[in-house]
C-alpha cells in the first residue's frame, strides 16, 4: 500500500533554535497515528507544516503522492484540520462560521446547510446554532471547530488536542467517530497529551522529544512486555521518570512561602 | 449597506479572477469580515447583553459623525474657492489635508487588518491561494476606507457643486477615489515590502518601529503642512506668484488636483495636464506590484509570524527600569490594589504596541504645534522667537502638554488582550477604583510629569521664574481635565476593553475637539488671571482663588474615582 503521508528528513529551526531536527515518517490510509511528546517537543510545528501554515522548512513531505511544497492548495483540500487553540471568528454564529468555511471549499449551500445542521445536532449544539460564539464555553467552541474541520469530508484528518474542554459524552462520541472515520479509510493524525485516550484510539504511537522521534510503534511494541501504561512509558522516555520528586519539590515550595498568605 | 458595498467591490470579478483570485472564496471571506466589523466584541462586563439584536444604526451613526469631521477640511476648500484662489491650488490644499488624514489612519489601523492573526488558523490551513488572501485584505480595507472617505468628502462635494457648478460636482468623486486608492496602495505596498524583505523573526519589531516612525513623521508634516498651505495660498492669488511654486508638482496632492485641468480649469504650471496621468497610474502600478511580486511570499511570511513569538524570547532587563517602577509603585501607593494597578499599567503601556502607537505621536504634536504657531505669526519664525518672552505663548505650550495625557488616559483601558482582564473579576478586589486610580497614577507619572517638567524648564529659561505659578496651576487643571474624562467615560479596569477599529479615528477626533474646547476655556481662564486688570484690585487674589478652586475640585474627583465600587463599574460597563 502507498503511504498517505511521507515525511523525509524534516527539519525546522528558528534562528539557532532547532525545533524539529530530523523527522522521518510514513503514515498509511486508515491508520490512526497518535503523535505525542512533552511541551515544546515539536508536535505543533509538525502539524503546522503538514497543514501548510508554516511553509518554510527543510526536508520533503508528500501527501497522497503529491509534494507538499508544489501542491499546497490541492493538499489543503484533502486535509481537515482541527486546531488546539479555540481560534475562530467568534463574533459569528456557528451557522455563519460553517457556511463561511464551506464556501472556502466550494461546497454548495445546500450541502453546507445539511452537513452543518446534522453535525452540530449530533454534537448537541443545534439549539446554539444561531448564537454568537463569543459567549460559548471552550468545549462548545471546540465542537464547532471539529465540525468545521470535517465539513468538507477530508481524507486526512489532523487533530491537535481535539478533546480539550469537551464533556465526557462528547469525548465518547469523538472517540467513536475516530473509529468510524478510520473504517472509511481516512488517515488520522492525532496529537494529544491525554495518554489514556491516545493509548485507546491509536493504531500506532509516535513519541517525539526535542525534535526527534524517540519511539514509534503500537502500544504493545512500546510496552516491550512490561505492563506500563502509555503515561508511564512517556514519563520514562522523556524525563527519566522523576515526576514524583518534582511534585515533592513543588509542594514544599508552596509551604515555604506560607508566611505571606 | 454591507451588501451593496460588497456587490460593488465584486463587480470587477472578472478582473479579480484574472489576477489569480478565487472569486467565490473572495466573496465568502469579505462577507464574513464585514459582518464581524459590525459586531461589537463582548467584554466581560457586558455579557448580559449578548443576545440583543445588533445595532445596525451604529455604523450609520459613525458615518454621520465622520461627515462632520470632514467639514473641517471642507472649510479650507470653501474659503479658498470663495476667495477666488486658483482652483487647482485650492484643491491641492484640500487633497493634501485629506491625503494626510487618510494615510495616517491607514498607518495606524492597517496592520490590524493586514495581519489578523486569527487568519493563520482559520484561513491558511484551507485551500485559499495567496492572491485571494491578499486581495480579500485589500478589498476589505477598501470598503473600510469607503466608509470613512465617502462621508468625509460629502461636504466637499456639496461645496464644490456650490462654487463650481454641477459639472464640477459630477467630476468631484473621481479624484477622491484615486486619492483613497493612492493612500491605501501606498501604505499596503510599504508593509508588504517590509514583509518581503524582513526576516519573520524580526518582522514584528521592524514593523512596530516603522509604524511609529511613520506616524510621527506624518503628524509632524501634517502640523507644519497647514500653516504652510495657508502661507502658500496667500501667495498664489495671481498666476505670476504661482510659478514660484513649481515644486508643488512633486506632491501627490498636486497630481490629483491636476485632474481638474482635464475638465477645463486652467492650470498655470506647465505639464499639469500630464500629471493627471500620474494620479491615475500611481495606484494601479502600486496594486500591480503588490499582487504580482509581493503577494506570493505573503502567506508563508504570515504563517511564520506568530511562531516566532514563542521562540524568540525577549529577555527583559532586570536592572534599572525594573527597580524604578517598583520603587515608584511603593513610594506613591500605600494600598496593594493601587500598587497592582500602577505596576500593570506601567509595564503594559511599555509593551503594548497599540498603546504606544496611540500615545507617543501626541508627544511630537506639542513641539510641532508650538513651532507652527510661531511660524504662522507675522514676521516669520525668527522674529516671533525673539519676541517670545514678551508674550503669553507659554500658556499655550503648557496646555498643549495635555495631549499625551489625554491620549494615554483614553487608551489605558484598551487592549487587544482585553480578555485577560478576567483576573480582576476573579481576584479578591474590594474597590475596583483602587486599581483604576493606580493606573491613572502610572499614566500621570510616566506620560505627563517628565514631559511637563521638561517643558517647564524650557519655559522658566525663557520667561523666568515668575512662570512657576502658572506651571503649577496648569498642571492641576490638566490633571483635573484628564481625571474628569476618566470619571465620565473610562471607569474601567486598565487594558480591559477591546479597541474598535471602525470608529477609533473618529473617537480620537471627538475627544480632541472636546479637549480643545474645555482645555481652551481653562487656559483662557488662566490667561485672565495673568493680565493686569482694572476692575480687580488684587490680581494675585484671583490667582489664589483659581488655584484653590482647581485643587479642591481635583481632590473631589480623585476621591470619587478612587472609590469607584463594583456597582459603578457595572453601570459604566452597561453604558459602554
Amino acid at each position: 500500500m502507498e503511504p498517505m503521508i511521507t515525511i523525509r528528513y524534516l527539519r525546522k529551526q528558528y534562528g539557532d533554535k532547532i525545533v524539529l531536527s530530523n523527522i522521518n515518517l510514513e503514515v498509511y490510509p486508515g491508520q490512526i497515528i497518535g503523535y505525542i511528546g512533552p511541551n515544546g517537543a515539536g508536535k505543533s510545528t509538525t502539524v503546522k507544516i503538514l497543514t501548510g501554515i508554516i511553509q518554510d522548512y527543510d526536508g520533503d513531505i508528500t501527501v497522497g503522492g503529491k509534494n507538499l511544497r508544489d501542491n499546497v492548495l490541492e493538499i489543503k483540500k484533502m486535509i481537515g484540520y482541527i486546531p488546539e487553540l479555540a481560534e475562530l471568528y467568534d463574533q459569528l454564529t456557528p451557522r455563519e462560521y460553517l457556511n463561511f468555511i464551506g464556501k472556502l471549499y466550494h461546497l454548495p449551500d445546500a450541502t453546507i446547510d445539511e452537513r452543518s445542521t446534522k453535525m452540530l445536532s449530533s454534537l448537541g449544539l443545534l439549539s446554539n446554532i444561531d448564537q454568537r460564539m463569543e459567549s460559548f464555553s471552550k468545549g462548545m467552541k471546540q465542537k464547532v471547530l471539529i465540525a468545521s474541520g470535517l465539513l468538507h469530508n477530508p481524507s486526512i484528518v489532523i487533530l491537535d488536542e481535539p478533546l480539550s474542554g469537551l464533556d465526557a459524552n462528547a469525548v465518547i462520541m469523538i472517540k467513536e467517530l475516530l473509529q468510524v472515520l478510520k473504517q472509511e479509510g481516512k488517515t488520522i493524525f492525532y496529537c494529544s497529551h491525554m495518554m489514556d485516550v491516545v493509548e485507546k484510539v491509536s493504531d500506532r504511537i509516535i513519541l517525539i522529544d526535542k525534535g526527534n522521534i524517540i519511539a514509534d510503534g503500537t502500544i504493545q511494541e512500546l510496552r516491550q512486555n512490561s505492563t506500563d501504561s502509555l503515561e508511564q512509558i512517556f514519563s520514562k522516555l522523556t524525563s527519566g521518570g522523576n515526576q514524583v520528586e518534582n511534585a515533592d519539590a513543588f509542594a514544599s515550595a508552596i509551604n515555604s512561602s506560607n508566611s505571606n498568605s | 449597506m454591507n451588501k451593496i458595498l460588497l456587490n460593488i467591490v465584486m463587480l470587477p470579478s472578472g478582473l479579480w479572477k484574472k489576477m489569480g483570485a478565487d472569486v467565490e472564496q473572495l466573496r465568502a471571506i469579505l462577507t464574513v469580515k464585514l459582518k464581524m466589523d459590525d459586531r461589537k466584541p463582548i467584554t466581560i462586563g457586558s455579557q448580559r447583553r449578548q443576545n440583543k439584536k445588533e445595532n445596525k444604526a451604529s455604523s450609520l451613526r459613525a458615518m454621520f459623525l465622520t461627515a462632520i469631521m470632514g467639514l473641517v477640511y471642507t472649510m479650507t476648500l470653501g474659503m479658498l474657492l470663495a476667495q477666488g484662489v486658483d482652483t487647482i491650488f485650492s484643491f491641492v490644499a484640500y487633497y493634501s489635508f485629506f491625503l494626510f488624514m487618510l494615510t495616517f489612519l491607514l498607518i495606524t489601523d492597517f496592520a490590524n487588518v493586514l495581519i489578523d492573526t486569527r487568519d493563520k488558523f482559520i484561513l491558511i490551513p484551507r485551500p485559499v491561494n495567496d492572491r485571494t488572501m491578499v486581495l480579500s485584505r485589500l478589498l476589505h480595507i477598501c470598503i473600510y476606507l469607503f466608509r470613512v472617505v465617502f462621508p468625509m468628502s460629502l461636504s466637499g462635494w456639496v461645496v464644490t457643486g456650490f462654487f463650481l457648478g454641477w459639472k464640477a460636482a459630477l467630476f468631484f468623486p473621481i479624484p477622491v477615489v484615486l486619492l483613497a486608492a493612492m493612500a491605501i496602495f501606498f501604505v499596503n505596498g510599504i508593509y508588504m515590502l517590509l514583509m518581503h524583505f524582513a526576516k519573520p523573526e524580526r518582522f514584528k519589531k521592524v514593523m512596530n518601529g516603522l509604524q511609529l516612525v511613520l506616524s510621527l513623521l506624518f503628524i509632524g508634516i501634517y502640523t507644519l503642512n497647514s500653516p504652510m498651505i495657508t502661507a502658500i495660498m496667500k501667495a498664489t492669488q495671481t498666476p505670476v506668484d504661482i510659478l514660484k511654486f513649481g515644486w508643488a508638482r512633486y506632491l501627490p496632492s498636486y497630481w490629483l488636483a491636476s485632474l481638474w485641468s482635464w475638465v477645463g480649469y486652467k492650470a498655470v504650471l506647465p505639464y499639469t495636464l500630464l500629471l493627471g496621468f500620474v494620479a491615475i497610474l500611481f495606484p494601479i502600478v502600486c496594486l500591480w506590484i503588490t499582487i504580482k511580486y509581493l503577494a506570493p511570499s505573503f502567506i508563508s511570511k504570515l504563517g511564520a509570524l506568530d511562531n516566532v513569538d514563542v521562540h524568540e524570547t525577549s529577555i527583559v532587563s532586570k536592572k534599572s527600569s525594573g527597580k524604578l517602577y517598583k520603587r515608584l509603585a511603593n513610594l506613591l501607593n500605600r494600598d496593594d490594589a493601587l500598587k497592582a494597578g500602577f505596576i500593570i499599567t506601567w509595564l503594559q503601556s511599555t509593551r503594548s504596541q497599540t498603546f504606544k502607537m496611540r500615545v507617543l505621536p501626541s508627544f511630537v504634536l506639542v513641539p510641532f504645534y508650538f513651532f507652527s504657531l510661531l511660524f504662522m505669526n507675522k514676521g516669520g519664525l525668527s522674529a516671533s522667537w525673539q519676541h517670545l518672552p514678551h508674550t503669553k505663548t507659554y500658556l499655550v505650550l503648557l496646555y498643549m502638554c495635555s495631549f499625551p495625557l489625554i491620549q494615554a488616559s483614553a487608551y489605558v483601558t484598551i487592549s487587544e488582550k482585553y480578555r485577560a482582564a478576567w483576573i480582576y473579576y476573579a481576584a479578591p478586589i474590594g474597590e475596583p477604583g483602587k486599581i483604576m486610580a493606580g493606573a491613572f497614577k502610572a499614566i500621570w507619572i510616566k506620560y505627563f510629569f517628565p514631559f511637563y517638567a521638561f517643558i517647564g524648564v524650557f519655559i522658566i529659561s525663557i520667561w523666568g521664574p515668575a512662570a512657576i505659578y502658572d506651571l503649577v496651576l496648569a498642571a492641576i487643571n490638566l490633571t483635573l481635565y484628564a481625571l474628569a474624562g476618566m470619571l465620565v467615560s473610562q471607569r474601567f479596569f486598565p487594558f480591559s476593553r477591546p479597541d474598535q477599529i471602525a470608529n477609533s479615528g473618529f473617537k480620537t477626533f471627538l475627544r480632541m475637539m472636546l479637549a480643545t474646547i474645555v482645555i481652551g476655556s481653562l487656559a483662557l481662564g488662566h490667561y485672565f488671571t495673568t493680565i493686569p486688570t482694572t476692575w480687580m484690585p488684587f490680581p494675585w487674589l484671583l490667582k489664589i482663588i483659581f488655584l484653590l478652586l482647581s485643587t479642591a475640585l481635583f481632590w473631589m474627583l480623585w476621591d470619587s474615582y478612587k472609590k469607584t465600587d463594583w456597582n459603578k463599574l457595572k453601570t459604566a460597563e452597561e453604558f459602554a
